[in-house]
């Protein structure tokens, strides 16, 4: 569904981004690992068409996200690492505004409304005016956002930033759920969320790849020291792998 | 064409959702009324001498639209250069400070329709804020219905001259708020834009020949003049719609070139 291979991105000296390949099938969650500054929403950001990339190519969907671009827009909801609200407006016209550009039919779009805002429990503030929002709701209208239209494919930057415990398990709960129909990228420090709901891994420190696998397949490749008598020793769990990977 | 109402009307729900439009239309209002009054009250002070010294030749003279509304739309073309700032300094620097356009660059809509729509919404604020001082000449028609009353059709010319000058200077803040972050800096750049298409004219008095011309047709408000006199003038309408053409796509090539830094 999502094939990227050889992408790049430069900011004249600073290399961001520095030849990351990976492809993501139909239904899968890839899991997007990294220290701050790695280059994860910068890829993110190239996937989604924000901003175009130095070389490289992306491909969703068969289609060239720098050929055409609004094709491919239309099958991509994105959250961004801010969520892109409009602080004046009620959660119900921001909905109804995103739903428009989106291109949700005019008769559909107060089903589609409460239907993305039902899923992700903003249905209680719906009225309000976002700016007087706390940051765990403004990130689940961000979420909503990103889910209207139903696009086959979703791109969600650290979702669970601002949560607290119990709204970060809803919305674990809610990406696992969105699994099988939806192919997702999924960004996040929180490493119990990978092991929880991601088939595949995909971790980058400065702007390189440095493990690209499924879980048990790092977790096999990264046991721990063999003990004296020859037997492989304990499994490491993905904190110390990401954490041993990235230090170097 | 959807995609660029739908930003349009975003806008709108905007504008009426903070104090902004508000209080742009009222500061324009009450000046406009003080401007009205004191040129109503001229012309009041015109008749009655004329009509003391018994010359009726004069009193012929005098009108409405040469006596007040002439003038009045040359006062009302200088406030839009105070009030015009404000309504377009949020337009495209707010999105790109609190990282909306990302939302706008990741869903299917183009470079264009978001200028497009951007600019569909600031004229609809322009248009409201000049139908809210259709009260003058709706005034003088009530008042002076016995007296042939108000020339209609050189009031809705010198309409459209306001229009277009509006519309010309909006199109020139936007494109300025597509050059940064900061709503304050936006306002204060697009004032002193327009102002100097204002006070560029004075200097036209110093200058001679060619240099006069050049600098006579620079100036914004020796185009509206012409308009309010109940004319229009091939040229004068070139050059409202050649900035507002200019404007738009300067904004839209902004636009495009802010996803590529």
């Amino acid at each position: 569904m999502i094939e990227v291979s050889h992408l790049v991105k430069s900011y004249r000296e600073l290399k961001a981004v520095q030849d990351i390949s990976f492809q993501v099938a139909t239904g899968e969650i890839l899991g997007f690992l990294g220290p701050n500054g790695a280059g994860k929403t910068t890829t993110m950001r190239m996937v989604t068409g924000a901003i175009p990339p130095t070389s490289g190519s992306i491909k969703v969907d068969g289609l060239d996200v720098f050929e055409a671009p609004l094709e491919v827009k239309r099958r991509i909801g994105y959250l961004p690492e801010t969520p892109p609200l409009y602080t004046d407006m009620t959660v119900r016209s921001y909905l109804r505004f995103v739903a428009e550009i989106k291109g949700v039919k005019s008769k559909a779009r107060d089903g589609e409304v409460d239907r993305v805002a039902g899923l992700t429990n903003c249905i209680q503030y719906i009225e309000r005016v976002i700016g007087n929002l706390s940051k765990g709701q403004r990130q689940r209208v961000g979420i909503a956002q990103a889910l209207l239209g139903d696009p086959p494919v979703l791109i969600l930057d650290e979702p669970t930033s601002g949560l607290d415990p119990a709204q970060q398990r809803e919305v674990r709960d809610l990406i696992k759920g969105l699994a099988g129909k939806h192919t997702i990228i999924l960004s996040t420090h929180i490493l119990s969320e990978v092991t929880a709901t991601c088939q595949k891994v995909l971790i980058v420190a400065s702007g390189k790849v440095v493990a690209y696998d499924t879980l048990e397949g790092l977790q096999k490749s990264h046991a721990g020291q063999m003990t004296a008598d020859g037997q492989p020793g304990p499994a490491l769990s993905l904190e110390e792998i990401f954490l041993k990977l990235t230090s170097a | 064409m959807s995609n660029s109402i739908a930003i349009a009307k975003k806008e709108l729900n905007i504008y009426f959702a903070t104090p902004i439009a508000y209080v742009m239309f009222t500061l324009f209002v009450v000046i406009g009324s003080y401007f009205f009054l004191r040129l109503l009250g001229a012309y009041e002070a015109a008749s009655l001498q004329y009509m003391r010294f018994n010359a009726p030749e004069m009193m012929n003279r005098l009108n409405f639209q040469d006596a007040i509304f002439r003038n009045l739309f040359g006062n009302l073309g200088v406030i839009l250069i105070f009030i015009i700032p404000f309504l377009t300094m949020r337009l495209l620097a707010e999105e790109k400070r609190t990282k909306t356009m990302e939302l706008l660059y990741t869903t299917p809509v183009t470079p264009a329709q978001i200028v497009f729509g951007k600019y569909l919404a600031a004229v609809i604020i322009l248009t409201c804020t000049l139908a809210l001082t259709l009260t003058y000449p709706v005034l003088v028609q009530i008042v002076a219905k016995d007296q042939n009353g108000v020339e209609w059709r050189s009031v809705l010319l010198g309409y459209l001259g306001l229009f277009l000058m509006g519309a010309a200077y909006m199109a020139i803040g936007l494109f300025i708020s597509s050059l940064t972050e900061s709503q304050v800096v936006a306002a204060l750049i697009t004032f002193v834009t327009l102002l100097m298409t204002w006070i560029i004219g004075w200097s036209a008095q110093e200058a001679e020949g060619g240099m006069r011309e050049v600098v006579t047709y620079l100036s914004s408000v020796s185009h509206l003049d012409s308009f309010s006199r109940g004319t229009i003038d091939l040229k004068d309408l070139i050059y409202f719609v050649s900035i507002i053409v200019l404007g738009l796509f300067a904004t839209h090539r902004a636009v495009e070139a802010h996803r590529w830094s």
